[in-house]
């Protein structure tokens, strides 16, 4: 008897032994796996053979080392579509990890596979009733990803299925099925309205944002389901998730626009007497706190509806928020400022305030500079133009060219925007005329270009300094050409020395004639062929109107004349074309100009000397520079368009304010039989008498109805109940709370006392946690516990 | 029109993963990717690529352009989100810092070895954060964690054992209810940013409240904008459904705040206290701005001084800065000064020094300087800075160019460890709804990016 025990516990100990070995081998097998996961992803091509043989293999752990490989064979961009057959038979794993990684793959390949994916569709349908949720989800994922029109009817009553389920989680995975559902066949177009409208209804806020994207996919005009619904999601707009709040704004917005009346706005008044429907007040008062969301997108989203759908005086709070998610990175500040250029285009008023906030940091990528530039001429005002102009002045020492040039702009601007500072923009671009870099001087020249001719044309001479007067700055620049390199800059000052060369001064080497103008046609026609085509034509320019303002003289003659020829044989044949034009012009006033003696009378008709002047002096007013751009002010703020500045064919566009709005009973639910909604202080007086008779549906008797709203309205917002109810229980346990503390101090040092004489009996295999504590002091090291 | 993809890119601008794209011409993605690299090729310094880029129609059948939003991750990699239609860039970028948070909630430190190492799950992670027809889904990490199991070793080790452990008949169900019991609670939770059923060992919780000031000060040495951006990060290890108040004794040094869902909102505007039942985990309970309370003076003292003396010559120039702290009590760490010295700049020579540093002034600790070829600019280091003294450097650079363009600001960066620019203190963290002890922590920590124009 005892041998025979003996016997069977030999035996049950060896398969013990074998067990432990086997077990352990497989442990050690995984590990290697799971440690060498790199060397999976790097794995050769012929290891790729076993994985169809350990799909089809019965071990579970084969099968999810070949999924793996499948996976990463995948993120490597490799098509292997080719599996599918034997990949989708293991859909119906008993392993959950087995399946999760089957359903990527599905999710992936059952659009380009749908023939095959049919042959399975027992096994989804069957999926959606699984008692994991995740499992429904995917299921229907999947299901609704197959795109094979026969299903469609399937797939529908799928999507039903799951938007009646109990877990919020796979009714989102229902609504973000809709559209698929709806791409593939339009004709279930009313079912799934209906689908939508029952999810719409839905009393968790989790999977309303996906509704939302359904209804925006499926019926983006049937704004009239949103009518009962419109006054309970302005109030959950708080518990929704942060990206379908962005979703549920933007459509709350176009509902608004659509539905509700436009604000009334007298003209003459500072918003205390605007006129707000009630239930526009209740959309601006429920987002009002998503201003602190800390998702960006979001709080771009709040400032769209206050921008789009609040009265004037809402807009300043849009600032606030809007500045701060500057901060959040650099790319979100990169598209922020293009949205605040825009609204600063318009409302110039809002910013002008917060300039600090805009200043450009040598750090900043050129793009964001750009933005900052443009948006500081936006918000100049008489207040802080002083202290702009000084950065303007700082940026224009900047190292990239496009922020130089933007900055030398913005000075020309500042000068044109604000006139008070027109002598402080002068005298900070002529300085500018010294600085060793090209960059620098070309454009403080084509900003000086526009201010000298705009003062001059104007008229408001500076009666000050006669250093800062236009004609004393051409000729600073005139002696200045050598050290002026950049073509166009150089043009500019040709043409500037050309135009405004006539003096009346006498004393003068030639009569009528600055100075300067003369001294500077010798300069250009000695380095006539090195110069820019750009700057030959205006030599020309400039030895023509030289040449007809003192015909007489016979130096400016000659010169002129080298200038011609010159031209006349240039290789460019717009110089060429342009000399033969001047030449002409001026064969009235000396034939001898054509440089062949007028041998050849050309006829036609000639020009006698006043009226050549008036060819090549007049008309030449109003080049004003063009300002800011103003070109896509219908762009929205919060699109793409905006911030590429092209056009994205997108479809969102802005729907215009109905001026009276539909019925606002319509909007009744049976969750607010109370006539009016909370919010009516704002309201004048005659305006409630309105909205109570609109609304006559009054279940309530009048008398007992202020205790019943009472009650409803502190249970209507979740935050409020939770908030009362905590404060409760804190003035209950507020006393005891505080000793406890006291105690509690204590306890845990002892408590950690005692750990520590723990770890030191621990086994070996315990060391893991062991390392958790240890990270645990490690992170506690430098705090200080808070005293209560 | 949505987010159409997401793609991660590797230090050479290959991509490692790549959603699905399923609506898009295999060509699409391409086009995205060939775009950032070669607008990355076309800058001297990375961070200058405007992160939307626009994309040309070309491929397919829709006529419209799209647009590539991408930004860096660290460790070289980028993550592209490619959007088109008239979507909000925002968003993108929005869901591109979830996604990056995400990953570095489960695998620490995000590079191309651990997204290697771990692609199965960052797929699964990508499949569950963002739907095939582009919207976000839920990007909760306490929420995804109950559907994507993080690579911990011990899971690992679970999920491989259980399959296959010995005796086949039950080892099959074991596996099944292991699954079940990992997974089965998905979104059972109430709360949808808290996992239902933690329990853990030590109930604690840390606070870090971290601030930045960043500020700009003129070449006359005034500080011209200075603020201070706050955030606290929390750390919460609590059984159960804790339920959290958060007062301190001076709410008033906090203004533009944004908080973490979990925040009561009302609570806060009704008596600036924040309540909430906090995720299990790490998350950024609050951000905050601190702004200086005199209406007189616009701006915050900046804790240093710096005197320039910078001398642009041909072919090259000199360096002449001394710096001081101005702070009286505490310490400045890891002082990085660094100055852009243009795009021709190739070599600098300077040395260090220190004075009135105190007797134990020990070596190097009048810091080090470099001079970082790729960058172009000087930087110079100083590891710690004592309250008194001053720190000086002097040298030269050479330019390739006769008139060098030097950016015409110093950069300058800072730690001050246990030190607060708001000094925000916590008056008392109450719990309720859990009867338990809880280990409470706070810790202060300020970081400097100055500008200091010359």
């Amino acid at each position: 008897m005892e041998a025979l025990n003996l016997i069977t516990f030999t035996q049950n100990a060896s398969r013990l032994g074998m067990r432990i070995q086997e077990s352990f081998s497989e442990h050690t097998r995984d590990l290697s796996i799971t440690r060498g996961a790199g060397s999976l992803f790097d794995m050769p091509d012929d290891k790729l053979k076993n994985i169809g043989r350990q799909l089809d293999s019965s071990s579970d752990r084969e099968k999810l080392d070949a999924m793996k490989k499948l996976i990463a064979l995948v993120s490597k961009g490799r098509n292997v579509s080719n599996y599918f057959p034997q990949v989708v038979k293991n859909v119906a794993s008993q392993n959950l990890e087995i399946r999760k990684l089957v359903y990527i793959y599905l999710l992936r390949y059952a659009e380009h596979e749908p023939d095959l994916a049919l042959l399975s569709i027992n096994t989804f349908q069957k999926d959606l009733t699984d008692s994991s949720p995740l499992i429904r989800a995917m299921a229907l994922r999947v299901l609704s990803g197959i795109k094979v029109p026969m299903i469609g009817s399937i797939v529908v009553l799928a999507i039903k299925k799951c938007a009646a389920d109990i877990s919020p989680y796979v009714r989102k995975a229902a609504a973000l099925a809709i559209p698929k559902c709806f791409q593939l066949d339009p004709n279930h177009q009313p079912a799934l309205i209906e689908i939508i409208s029952a999810l719409l209804r839905d009393r968790s806020p989790l999977s309303i944002g996906s509704a939302i994207i359904a209804f925006e996919a499926v019926c983006p005009t049937r704004l009239d389901l949103l009518h009962r619904q419109y006054r309970r999601l302005c109030r959950i707009l708080v518990d929704v998730d942060e990206w379908g709040q962005v979703d549920l704004l933007n459509l709350l917005m176009r509902y608004a626009r659509t539905m509700l009346p436009k604000p009334i706005v007298p003209p003459n008044s500072e918003g205390s007497d605007e006129e707000l429907d009630p239930d526009l007040q209740l959309l601006l008062s429920s987002s009002d706190p998503l201003f602190q969301s800390k998702n960006p997108a979001v709080v771009l989203a709040v400032a769209r509806v206050v921008y789009y759908a609040g009265p004037p005086s809402y807009l300043p709070k849009i600032t606030g928020p809007l500045l701060r998610i500057l901060g959040t990175s650099q790319a979100v500040e990169r598209v922020v400022l293009g949205y605040l250029f825009a609204i600063t285009s318009v409302h110039p008023h809002l910013l002008s305030s917060h300039y600090l906030r805009l200043l450009v940091r040598t750090d900043d990528a050129p793009q964001v500079k750009q933005d900052k530039i443009r948006l500081l001429i936006n918000i100049l005002t008489l207040d802080n133009y002083q202290a702009v102009l000084r950065e303007f002045v700082e940026y224009a020492e900047d190292v990239n060219d496009q922020v130089v040039a933007d900055a030398i702009n913005a000075i020309g601007q500042c000068a044109r925007l604000i006139p008070a500072c027109t002598h402080q923009c002068l005298s900070a671009l002529m300085s500018m005329l010294k600085s060793k870099h090209d960059i620098i001087v070309s454009n403080a020249v084509q900003v000086l270009k526009f201010l000298v001719q705009n003062q001059l044309l104007s008229g408001t001479l500076a009666p000050a300094s006669t250093s800062q007067s236009p004609l004393t700055i051409i000729s600073q620049l005139a002696r200045r050409i050598d050290d002026i390199r950049h073509p166009q800059a150089k043009a500019c000052v040709l043409w500037l020395v050309g135009q405004y060369s006539p003096t009346q001064e006498g004393g003068t080497v030639i009569e009528g004639i600055a100075d300067w103008g003369p001294d500077l046609l010798r300069k250009a026609a000695k380095t006539f062929n090195q110069e820019d085509s750009l700057v030959k034509l205006q030599i020309l320019t400039l030895a023509a109107k030289l040449f007809l303002l003192c015909p007489t003289d016979r130096t400016l003659g000659l010169l002129s004349r080298y200038v011609f020829s010159l031209g006349r044989y240039d290789t460019n044949y717009d110089i060429r074309d342009r000399t033969r034009t001047l030449t002409v012009l001026l064969a009235g006033i000396s034939p001898a100009i054509n440089g062949d003696d007028g041998a050849e009378d050309q006829g036609g008709v000639v020009l006698r000397r006043e009226q050549v002047m008036k060819v090549l002096f007049d008309g030449k007013a109003g080049i004003l520079d063009d300002g800011p751009r103003s070109g896509d002010n219908n762009a929205l703020i919060g699109s793409l368009s905006l911030i590429t500045g092209k056009d994205m064919h997108g479809d969102t566009i802005l729907p215009e304010w109905l001026e009276l709005g539909i019925e606002p009973s319509l909007r009744d639910s049976e969750d607010d039989v109370t006539p009016t909604p909370a919010p009516v202080q704002a309201i004048s007086s005659s305006r409630i008498v309105k909205s109570s008779n609109a609304t006559p549906v009054v279940l309530t008797p009048t008398g007992n109805s202020a205790p019943v709203r009472d009650a409803r309205e502190s249970f209507r917002d979740l935050d409020k109940f939770y908030a009362d109810d905590s404060d409760k229980s804190e003035e209950f346990d507020s006393s005891s709370a505080e000793q406890d503390s006291d105690a509690g101090e204590e306890d845990d040092d002892s408590k950690e006392d005692e750990e520590s004489d723990e770890e030191r009996d621990n086994d070996a295999d315990e060391n893991e946690e062991d390392g958790e504590d240890v990270d645990e002091e490690h992170e506690r090291q430098g705090r200080h516990e808070i005293q209560t | 029109m949505a987010i159409d993809g997401l793609i991660i890119l590797d230090g050479s601008g290959r991509p490692i993963i790549q959603s699905g794209y399923t609506a898009y011409p295999p060509a699409y993605p391409l086009l995205h990717i060939d775009t950032l690299n070669n607008a990355l090729a076309q800058v001297s310094r990375e961070s200058d690529v405007d992160p939307v880029l626009y994309v040309g129609p070309g491929i397919g059948e829709s006529l419209a352009g799209s647009a590539c939003c991408h930004i860096e991750v660290g460790g070289g990699l980028r993550m592209i989100a490619s959007i088109s239609g008239d979507e909000d860039p925002l968003v993108a970028f929005a869901f591109l810092q979830a996604f990056l948070e995400i990953l570095q909630d489960y695998f620490g430190a995000v590079s191309t070895a651990t997204l290697r190492d771990n692609f199965d799950v960052v797929y699964q992670l990508l499949e569950e954060t963002l739907d095939s027809s582009g919207h976000p889904l839920t990007t909760s990490p306490n929420a995804l964690r109950d559907i994507v199991l993080p690579p911990s070793l011990l899971s690992k080790l679970l999920a491989s054992v259980s399959p296959s452990a010995p005796t086949s008949s039950s080892g099959r169900n074991t596996g099944g209810s292991f699954g079940g019991n990992g997974t089965g609670a998905a979104f059972a939770s109430p709360i949808p940013w808290r996992k239902a059923g933690v329990r853990h060992n030590h109930n604690e919780i840390l606070f870090d409240v971290v601030e930045e000031m960043r500020g700009i000060v003129g070449r006359n040495g005034v500080t011209l904008v200075s603020n201070v951006w706050g955030k606290i990060e929390s750390n919460a290890k609590l059984s159960g459904t804790p339920d959290l108040l958060l007062t301190f004794t001076n709410p008033n040094v906090l203004t533009d705040c944004a908080f973490h869902p979990c925040v009561r909102l009302q609570r806060w505007t009704r008596d600036k206290a924040l309540s909430f039942v906090p995720p299990d985990g790490r998350f950024v309970l609050a951000e905050y701005q601190h702004t200086s309370p005199s209406a007189v003076v616009s701006h915050l003292p900046v804790p240093l001084a710096l005197k320039t003396n910078i001398d642009i010559g041909e072919f090259g120039g000199t360096v002449h800065l001394t710096l001081s702290s101005r702070l009286s009590t505490k310490e400045l760490d890891n002082v990085e000064v660094e100055l852009y010295l243009g795009d021709d700049a190739s070599g600098a020579q300077c040395t260090t020094s220190s004075a009135g540093t105190g007797v134990g002034s020990v070596g190097g600790a009048e810091g080090s300087w470099s001079f970082d070829s790729r960058k172009k600019a000087l930087r110079w280091e100083i590891p710690s800075m004592r309250t008194s003294g001053s720190w000086v450097l002097r040298g030269s650079w050479t330019s390739k160019s006769k008139t060098p363009r030097p950016a015409h600001a110093v950069h300058i960066r800072f730690d001050i460890p246990a030190y607060n620019f708001s000094s925000l203190k916590v008056d008392q963290l109450r719990l309720s709804g859990e009867n338990y002890k809880m280990y409470k922590g706070v810790r202060g920590r300020s970081l400097g990016s100055i500008e200091w124009r010359w």
